[in-house]
């Protein structure tokens, strides 16, 4: 029997670090639970990201996630980046180490994208093994997300959740349910998000990751954008119920508001752990939630885009820091 | 698929199930080839599909392609594909946009993400991180250049510089200033003050190599791409400034407080500081520099003093080696 949250506390309420921010954070020292911070934008740093990520160590519990460790690429895993990894987490004490369920290039290529990959024994196999020399090198806890997805393929034999349980399982790893990319994912593949969340092994739930997405009537993007909706605040208070609570982040990466704002979204999280919203079917919301503007978004989006024109707004993740310079 | 059905519950025992009887599933690596020669497809999901590179991994005929991919309840399978095949290149595109924010703005966002896009056909990113996406841009620009025919190698320069060397030179300003700005640094080091050049002599002085600071370039540029860069980051939006002609222009790049800084340099200047950060002493640096100058001898001695000041001032020291 595991303990809850794989025995790692429960940080409270967190934000994720972003550079438009670091001012305020440094100047207000806002009170923040935790914080947690793109692998990919520190590990190389030797400028003001890297001192800016050293003094809020010094004050907030730091996690580390990434968004490059490509756990399902057939490529080989690159040694490089996680002894980066290994050597920044280190430095900022953090309590552990994230990636997602996905493969982002092969042949030496990175898209930047967090690709699907296909649910097959044969990619359990692979990932697994991959995980426990992730697991080795950091010497740190590490924990996998479940992405948002746009395909899903033919030959897949079992459902992600029953993916990811028997990979959590196999490879005695950590969860990161990220709770608006099952809402995004169930709705793009036709699945029940709440079935989802109801069969994942709970006491392996060590963060939840909250955001909000775009909707385009036929499919919903990752886009990190915007406020939570309810039917994803629903299922949090599931998982929240299912796992007797877990570290909970808000992600906001596009049209980022002032610090504030974002941080008075991850607040909201406190209604749902003891107040129930109606008890509307998350799957149910999923339907409704088609309103007249998402149709206008998803006819010009999806028409653009298989044209080769402009499409709809990125899903995440983009992330590039400024330099500042006189 | 009906709704709650887990993804591959129906699936079971059709042809292609992993490990079945008479498995016909591709690898993963298969897979994993095929669908990214299909998103990074210049041509998008449906070209990428149908094009040689993919159907060498996983041969499709037209309408074949859901043997693959599933279709949704909404999206057919070549649609849910684009949406990949969309933020491949949206999103590299606004990454590049980013790095290079005063070219981009120069050329205007159509040429600007023409050129991009042909760049990340030929420079594909091969790192963990996005920072080195355009780390070949300027590169690029010179090799595609349309002022020089045939192989890019063996093409002479052109006698005077031309359009294209001021977006190179623009380029590589950029793309210097981003390195310094995230590279290693000297805050919190102690580096060679003004009152430190003082107190060596004049023979000190002249003997003296000096160690510049990691973070310092110098660089050299054929358009005034300086200049330029301060004119647009002032112009308000809609208020380009005017493109400039052609002409010598020379800046060191310097990082102090993690805010990049830019230092105008005078031929002799820039002559001076490179022939020191080559690892001549001071003298020998200032004999390559006078014959640089416009100023006499005399005029440049007394320069020198001022000019060493104010960059041991800016930190572009950090000792006497």
């Amino acid at each position: 029997m595991k303990p809850p949250r794989l025995g790692h506390d429960n940080l409270g309420l967190g934000v994720g670090l972003r550079s438009v921010h670091f001012d305020h954070i440094l100047r207000h020292q806002p009170e923040v639970d935790w914080f947690e911070v793109i692998s990919e934008n520190f590990v190389d740093s030797g400028g003001r990201p890297r001192y800016v990520l050293q003094q809020i160590a010094e004050r907030y519990p730091v996690v580390m996630h990434g968004v490059s460790l490509s756990i399902g690429s057939t490529d080989p895993l690159d040694l490089a980046y996680l002894g980066k990894l290994k050597r920044l987490a280190s430095e900022v004490k953090a309590r552990w180490v994230s990636d997602h369920l996905c493969w982002t290039g092969v042949l030496g290529r990175n898209s930047h994208d967090l690709l699907p990959v296909p649910f097959t024994e044969q990619s359990l196999r692979h990932i697994v093994a991959r995980l426990r020399i992730v697991q080795d090198v950091l010497e740190r806890p590490f924990v996998l997300e479940n992405p948002s997805s746009y395909v899903t393929f033919e030959h897949s034999t079992m459902s992600e959740w029953e993916f990811v349980c028997r990979l959590a399982e196999e490879a005695d790893c950590g969860l990161l349910l990220d709770v608006n990319n099952v809402y995004v994912s169930s709705f793009n593949h036709d699945m029940d998000p709440e079935e989802f969340i109801r069969s994942l092994p709970h006491e392996r739930i060590v963060q939840f990751h909250l955001a909000g997405h775009s909707n385009y009537v036929t499919h919903l993007i990752d886009t990190h954008d915007d406020h939570v909706i309810d039917p994803v605040w629903r299922l949090y208070r599931q998982a929240h119920q299912a796992t007797g609570g877990a570290s909970t982040l808000l992600e906001w990466d596009a049209k980022i508001p002032p610090f504030p704002v974002v941080h008075a979204e991850v607040l909201k999280a406190r209604r749902f752990m003891d107040r129930h919203l109606p008890d509307v079917p998350a799957a149910a919301a999923a339907d409704e939630n088609g309103d007249e503007e998402a149709a206008a978004r998803a006819a010009a989006g999806v028409e653009s885009m298989a044209a080769g024109g402009p499409g709809p707004p990125l899903p995440h993740p983009l992330h590039h820091v400024r330099p500042e310079v006189a | 698929m009906k709704r709650g059905a887990p993804a591959g519950s129906s699936e079971k025992g059709k042809p292609g199930a992993d490990g079945g009887p008479g498995a016909a599933a591709p690898s993963l690596d298969v897979v994993q080839r095929w669908f990214q020669e299909v998103i990074t497809h210049p041509g998008g999901a449906s070209q990428g599909i149908a094009s040689a590179e993919a159907q060498r991994f996983i041969p499709l005929g037209r309408g074949e392609l859901e043997r693959m991919v599933r279709r949704s309840r909404r999206l057919t399978a070549t649609e849910r594909l684009s949406i990949y095949a969309h933020a491949y290149y949206a999103r590299l595109l606004e990454c590049l946009g980013e790095c290079f924010p005063v070219l981009a703005r120069a050329l205007g966002e159509e040429v600007f993400d023409s050129l991009a896009f042909e760049y990340l056909q030929r420079y594909p990113s091969r790192s963990y991180t996005l920072d080195r996406l355009g780390e070949s841009f300027a590169r690029f620009l010179e090799e595609t250049r349309p002022d020089r025919d045939g192989d890019a190698d063996s093409a002479e320069e052109p006698a005077t510089p031309a359009w294209p060397d001021f977006l190179i030179d623009l380029a590589l300003l950029e793309w210097t200033i981003a390195r310094v700005f995230d590279g290693p640094g000297v805050e919190r080091q102690p580096l060679l003050g003004p009152d430190d050049v003082r107190t060596l002599g004049a023979q000190g002085f002249a003997a003296a190599r000096l160690a510049p600071v990691v973070c310092l370039r110098l660089l050299a540029f054929r358009y005034p791409v300086n200049s330029y860069y301060t004119a647009a980051r002032r112009a308000g939006p809609g208020d380009e400034p005017p493109l400039p002609g052609p002409g010598a222009e020379y800046v060191a790049l310097c990082r102090s407080d993690f805010v990049v800084r830019r230092y105008p340099l005078e031929r002799a200047q820039y002559v001076l500081l490179k022939t020191i950060e080559s690892g001549a002493s001071v003298g020998d640096a200032l004999a390559a520099a006078a014959q640089e100058s416009e100023l006499g001898d005399e005029e440049l001695a007394a320069a020198l003093g001022d000019w060493f000041r104010t960059w041991a001032a800016a930190g572009f020291f950090q000792s006497v080696a």
